[in-house]
């Protein structure tokens, strides 16, 4: 079986994070990158599916990102992910969800796969947009928030996250599926891993690899700004409980709160 | 995009007050454009939802109630939504910034091939054309987005953006027809409560958070749940809180978490690392109450409180039980 985790690659979350005014783009450079997070997650969740599954599933990375940023992704494969496919182009900068998840599902049919496992939120554009629009492409069964996975025969048995509790979802493979962070707490790369990371491939696509041009976003940028600041706090030193209460109680009468 | 749909999120008829904050900029917005404003509810107890909505200012309210929204996953639900909209034409598609909300509009963009604008907080329009005010990067800019090359525009907006206001009424409700020649794959075999979920966290007006400065699990029950009640909010933690496993990760706010804008967002014993910090630092007021004045959290709150949380929680719960009465 082949799992196919998509990963983006995200300024670090320490990272003094900007919009560039003219290209109206984050700026992506001079600052650590680091794999988006949650997709840390998508992985653990795949390896865990690989150790049941047997040798012949396989873990591809699948990333979308500007090629000076793909030795980033020998973390993942330091993890345990087999190989990894940047697909990579200048005409692709600048991609909103709808062009990004279009070109991610392009790439994914060149790749081939049984599962795709997605993150469920990126820690930069953050929509949460991508991993429904690439089912959607595709034609696959979008199971989403999967806390817990199993295949049986061919089926994926999904405990699928809501607010108040879980669903049980069952569906056919090939599908896509994102997780949440319940799948569990992603493994660190054993020295041995960091030594086969070295050896694993990273491949490029191009968008005319993938049959993919000629596309533009359904999205723009008009304008950004920092938001309004905040006044520096009003700082209390409360000795007891009724005097830190009081505090509280008497500041949110003021802002009509309470 | 001249029209503006409402997507609502319920379960079984108990539906969220984010709805009808959409409903009542959904006609807001449509008057800006000079179209009309629908709503579109979908699954068990559709009908009876959308004689509640009868009290907001829609023009129309589509319904419909086929077994299949809720015996399979998004699938019948996004063909319902897509036939909608294209009966309706050009539009702009509201939907809640929830969990829902996200998986809707994901999948709804694709299918009708729109722009996606996500975490919306505001609207302004410009020679008919409708531009997104959203805060990202955790709160550090706030842009203003606008769609293109595309006749839908699918917008996720964040709960508590906008004032319900129910007024207008004479919405006439009508039904859809189902979608033919349709199969489901994603099938809902059960369904488990594990957390009662009155108030989504993203919605609730009040939050009040706990971090590792709280010790264990017990303190978000008793000293964090008690004063939430009491303010009409929920109870939210900070990612070492949920990481410990004193709370279950629905609850966790920021970076892989929830974001939130309350009104009032209370962090005890939280330190504001930048992980807490990019899920909170919109919300209207926040007030600290940490052992350490310096904290970190210091920095992006209005108000203080150097203190023994243990001691001063249920104080305060006690003074809003009081003045409430
Ligand atoms: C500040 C800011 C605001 C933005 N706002 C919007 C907006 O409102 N609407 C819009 O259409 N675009 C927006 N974008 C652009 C958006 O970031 C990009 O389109 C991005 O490629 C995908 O969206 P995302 O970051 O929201 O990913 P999400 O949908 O949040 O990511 C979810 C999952 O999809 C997968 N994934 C996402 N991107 C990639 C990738 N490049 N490679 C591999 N896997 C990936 C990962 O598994 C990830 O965990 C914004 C960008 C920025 C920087
Ligand atoms: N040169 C590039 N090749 C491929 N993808 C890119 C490139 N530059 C940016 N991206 C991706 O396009 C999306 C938008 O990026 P940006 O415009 O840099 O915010 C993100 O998913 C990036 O990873």
């Amino acid at each position: 079986m082949r799992i196919v985790v998509t990963v983006k690659l995200v300024p670090d979350l320490n990272a003094e994070k900007r919009i560039d005014p003219t290209t109206k783009r984050l700026v992506r450079t001079g600052m650590e990158t680091v794999l988006n997070p949650y997709d840390e997650y998508a992985l653990e969740a795949a390896l865990q599916l690989k150790a049941k599954q047997g040798d012949d599933t396989t873990v591809t990375l699948l990333s979308m990102a500007s090629e000076s940023l793909k030795e980033t992704l020998r973390k993942a494969l330091a993890m345990g992910a087999d190989d990894a496919v940047v697909l990579s182009d200048d005409a692709l900068a600048g991609s909103d969800v709808a062009m990004t998840s279009a070109a991610l599902a392009q790439a994914l049919k060149k790749i081939g796969f049984d599962l795709v496992i997605c993150g469920g939120l990126a820690d930069d554009g953050s929509t949460g947009g991508v991993p429904g629009a690439i089912a959607e492409h595709l034609g696959l069964p979008g199971l989403t928030n999967a806390r817990h996975l199993e295949i049986v025969g061919g089926t994926i048995k999904a405990q699928r996250e809501t607010d108040s509790g879980y669903q049980a979802v069952t569906c056919p493979l090939p599908a896509l599926v994102s997780v949440t962070m319940a799948v569990g707490e992603p493994r660190y790369a054993s020295l041995k891993g960091i030594m086969g990371a070295k050896k694993k491939t990273i491949a490029t696509l191009s968008g005319s690899d993938i049959g993919f041009e000629n596309r533009a976003p359904k999205t723009e940028l008009l304008s950004f700004a920092p938001p309004p600041a905040r006044t520096k706090a009003r700082i209390v030193e409360a000795s007891d409980g009724a005097t830190g209460a009081r505090a509280i109680f008497d500041f949110l009468r003021e802002r009509k709160l309470v | 995009m001249q029209n503006v749909i409402a997507v609502v999120e319920h379960r079984k008829g108990q539906t969220r007050k984010v709805t009808y904050e959409l409903a009542t900029e959904a006609r807001a917005l449509a008057d800006r454009l000079g179209g009309k404003a629908h709503a579109v509810v979908l699954g068990g107890e559709a009908g009876a939802l959308a004689e509640s909505l009868k009290a907001y200012p829609l023009d129309v309210v589509h319904v419909a109630e086929d077994p299949d929204i809720d015996a399979y996953l998004l699938d019948p639900t996004i063909d319902y939504l897509e036939a909608a909209a294209r009966a309706i034409g050009p539009s702009i598609v509201l939907v809640p910034n929830t969990m829902y909300g996200r998986d809707v509009a994901s999948r709804l963009c694709a299918r009708l091939d729109a722009g996606l604008a996500a975490d919306v907080t505001g609207f302004e329009v410009e020679n008919g054309r409708v531009a997104c005010v959203a805060p990202k990067l955790g709160g550090v800019t706030i842009t203003t987005c606008a769609f293109r090359n595309c006749e839908y525009g699918v917008v996720t907006v964040r709960p508590n953006s906008f004032t319900a206001q129910p007024g207008g009424g004479g919405a006439s409700v009508e039904m859809l027809a189902k979608p033919a020649g349709k199969s489901y794959a994603m099938k809902i075999e059960s369904e488990v409560e594990e957390a009662s979920s009155e108030l989504g966290l993203e919605e609730a007006p009040v939050v009040v958070s706990g971090g590792r400065g709280l010790g264990g699990p017990e303190p978000f029950e008793t000293l964090l749940k008690p004063l939430a009640d009491a303010l009409g909010g929920a109870v939210g933690a900070s990612r070492a809180a949920a990481d410990a496993g004193w709370v279950p990760y629905s609850l966790q706010i920021g970076q892989t978490g929830k974001t939130v804008s309350p009104k009032l967002y209370i962090a005890v014993g939280i330190s504001g690392a930048i992980q807490h910090k990019v899920g909170m630092r919109s919300a209207g007021t926040i007030v600290a109450v940490n052992k350490d004045a310096t904290a970190p959290i210091a920095e992006f709150s209005d108000l203080v409180v150097a203190g023994d949380a243990f001691a001063i929680i249920p104080e305060l719960t006690k003074l809003v039980e009081t003045a409430k009465v």
